[in-house]
């Protein structure tokens, strides 16, 4: 089959082994560009080595990624960010926890506001007025994600949900089409819960962004996602509206037996 | 956080004023004593760029320095090249020596870089050792010339104590503010980023591979400026600048002033240097006086003395405040 070169991501089977491990098993996946999908399934099921794969953090053993007809089979992480625009969060590594709430979002407008290596060496004016008009984007997306009061904190000192939320901020800066969430929701309280799925619902509807989210909690999950895939050992067992897919029998098995 | 940042404008304009008033009232050995500190002072932003903004610990900063002195003193004994002249070429050589070092360097993390950074060290003192044709081995390059400032050959001859401090001074400050320059740049918050966290930092679309190299490659010609000015205050180079003394006081200088601050390792130039040399009163025991005092730094402010103080300072403040 070949790639689908319209979806915002596109993947063609993908593999990735550690030693005779098999931990993502020849998996075919199109994601349209707007659609916020779901990925979940037991633990150890391939889901965050699927996302390290598409993101360019560990290389496939086999398999070719397309984003937005691009391909980026191969490519650096940094590259896969800077060009494909697909960017990712991670479980544990969350924020910058020495730099300030604001610094973290600077530091990922960067990329957009000095694109070229060379231009982030600007010295005098020219560093002053870039980074000035990222703290004005940094003042506008905290007020979006909720977090404006912690704008001055050390990213370290606030609540492990409220660095979920600063990710997730970070992210809306470098201008993405694609946003991988690993695990956004774990750990976190429901209050927070709830402007977690605000914010990436406003984030599909207002700027058209594509969303894949790796998550357990499956009440979020069918609130969130417009499609829902499980994989389990590797392979996509399911993929349908989250109502479908968890009635279906050999999801529930495969919840249960992981 | 506005008003640390008027402290540290206050602080280094007090110290620049006493700097710059220095010789009116100190003696010749103490003006000598801060020309060394601000000699110490090049390699040292190098080192604190590498170790403290990027994240690896470098033992070639002396190598490099040792580079752009060689480098220096054979051009202006070789070609008779005015002092600007040398000091760029140090810096570019040392610079350009870095790349080829940083290939291999820059795939090692942590301890594997330590030990391999390690090896240029050895490998740059064997090199000034052996290849006796350019560096004349252990005897030495002596009769350096003294510094002229001027566009070739004629201009003003730096001579005196006083003149080589100012000189020094110049250097120094032009230094820092490159440095200051530097780290408050977008790529000096990427470098600080990949110090936390590298996978983090790549996430966020920064090339992490080009900008350790920048920042190897950076912190080498700071080291590379340095050695120029060290061979043409002291007008002789051997390979005992390879020496792992010089390095250790570098780092001394670095982690004892404040890893990753600029005056920290402003003031730990001077600090530790002027330490070394006020123990000079007791020879017998100087360097065990001077090892005792690192240890006491380490358990009294494990990250240093400027972290300390200013923690120390908001603290009083917030105290005041109440």
């Amino acid at each position: 089959m070949p790639p689908d070169r319209t979806a915002a991501l596109s993947l063609r089977g993908m593999a990735k082994n550690f030693g005779s491990i098999v931990a993502v098993d020849a998996v075919d996946l199109d994601i349209p560009q707007g659609q916020i999908c779901g990925l979940t399934g037991p633990n150890g099921s391939g889901k965050s080595t699927l996302f390290d794969c598409c993101t360019g953090l560990q290389k496939a053993t086999a398999g070719r990624v397309f984003a937005g007809g691009t391909e980026v089979t191969g490519w650096e992480m940094h590259r896969i960010v800077r060009e494909a625009r697909v960017i990712r969060s991670f479980q544990k590594a969350v924020v910058l926890r020495a730099m300030t709430v604001e610094d973290n979002l600077v530091l990922a407008g960067q990329m957009v506001a000095f694109p070229g290596f060379l231009a982030t060496f600007a010295i005098g004016r020219a560093n002053r007025s870039g980074v000035r008009q990222l703290r004005e984007r940094a003042g506008d997306v905290l007020d979006l994600v909720g977090l404006a009061h912690m704008r001055h904190a050390d990213a370290g000192k606030i609540s492990f949900g409220q660095q979920k939320l600063l990710q997730f901020a970070t992210m809306l800066m470098a201008d993405p089409r694609v946003i991988l969430l690993d695990e956004p929701m774990a750990g976190v309280n429901p209050v927070l819960i709830e402007r977690m799925i605000a914010n990436i619902n406003r984030a599909n509807r207002d700027h058209g962004i594509t969303f894949v989210v790796v998550e357990h909690n499956l009440d979020a999950m069918k609130a969130l996602c417009h499609r829902l895939v499980v994989l389990s050992r590797g392979r996509i067992i399911a993929d349908d509206t989250p109502d479908i897919v968890v009635r279906q029998p050999d999801v529930v098995e495969a919840y249960l037996a992981g | 956080m506005g008003t640390d940042r008027g402290l540290r404008a206050a602080g280094f304009a007090g110290m620049l004023a006493f700097l710059l008033a220095a010789p009116g009232f100190l003696g010749e050995y103490q003006v000598h004593a801060l020309i060394v500190s601000l000699t110490f002072l090049l390699p040292a932003l190098g080192l604190n760029l590498i170790l403290g903004y990027a994240g690896m610990l470098s033992f070639a900063q002396m190598a490099f320095f040792g580079i752009g002195a060689y480098v220096s003193a054979l051009m202006a004994m070789r070609w008779g090249t005015p002092f600007w002249l040398n000091l760029c070429a140090a810096s570019l050589v040392a610079g350009i020596v870095a790349v080829p070092l940083g290939f291999p360097a820059l795939r090692l993390r942590r301890y594997s870089f330590v030990m391999c950074t390690l090896g240029f060290a050895v490998i740059a003192q064997t090199l000034a050792k052996n290849w006796v044709s350019l560096t004349r081995g252990d005897l030495g390059l002596s009769n350096v010339p003294r510094p002229v400032l001027g566009l070739w050959s004629s201009g003003l001859e730096i001579r005196s104590v006083t003149q080589y401090y100012y000189l020094a001074l110049a250097l120094g400050v032009i230094a820092v503010l490159a440095f200051l320059a530097l780290v408050s740049s977008p790529a000096g918050r990427y470098m600080i980023a990949i110090r936390e966290d590298e996978t983090l930092a790549a996430s966020l679309g920064a090339p992490t591979w080009r900008y350790r190299m920048a920042a190897f490659v950076l912190s080498a010609m700071f080291a590379g400026c340095g050695g120029s000015f060290y061979v043409h205050y002291y007008t002789v180079i051997s390979p005992t600048i390879f020496d792992p003394y010089y390095g250790n006081t570098l780092l001394v200088i670095v982690l004892g002033g404040g890893v990753g601050t600029l005056g920290g390792v402003v003031a730990g130039s001077f600090i530790f240097v002027a330490l070394s040399e006020v123990l000079r009163v007791a020879p017998d025991i100087r360097m065990i006086a001077y090892g005792l005092l690192l240890i006491v730094v380490v358990f009294g402010c494990p990250e240093g003395l400027l972290p300390l103080l200013m923690r120390r300072l908001r603290t009083w403040r917030r105290a005041d405040a109440t």
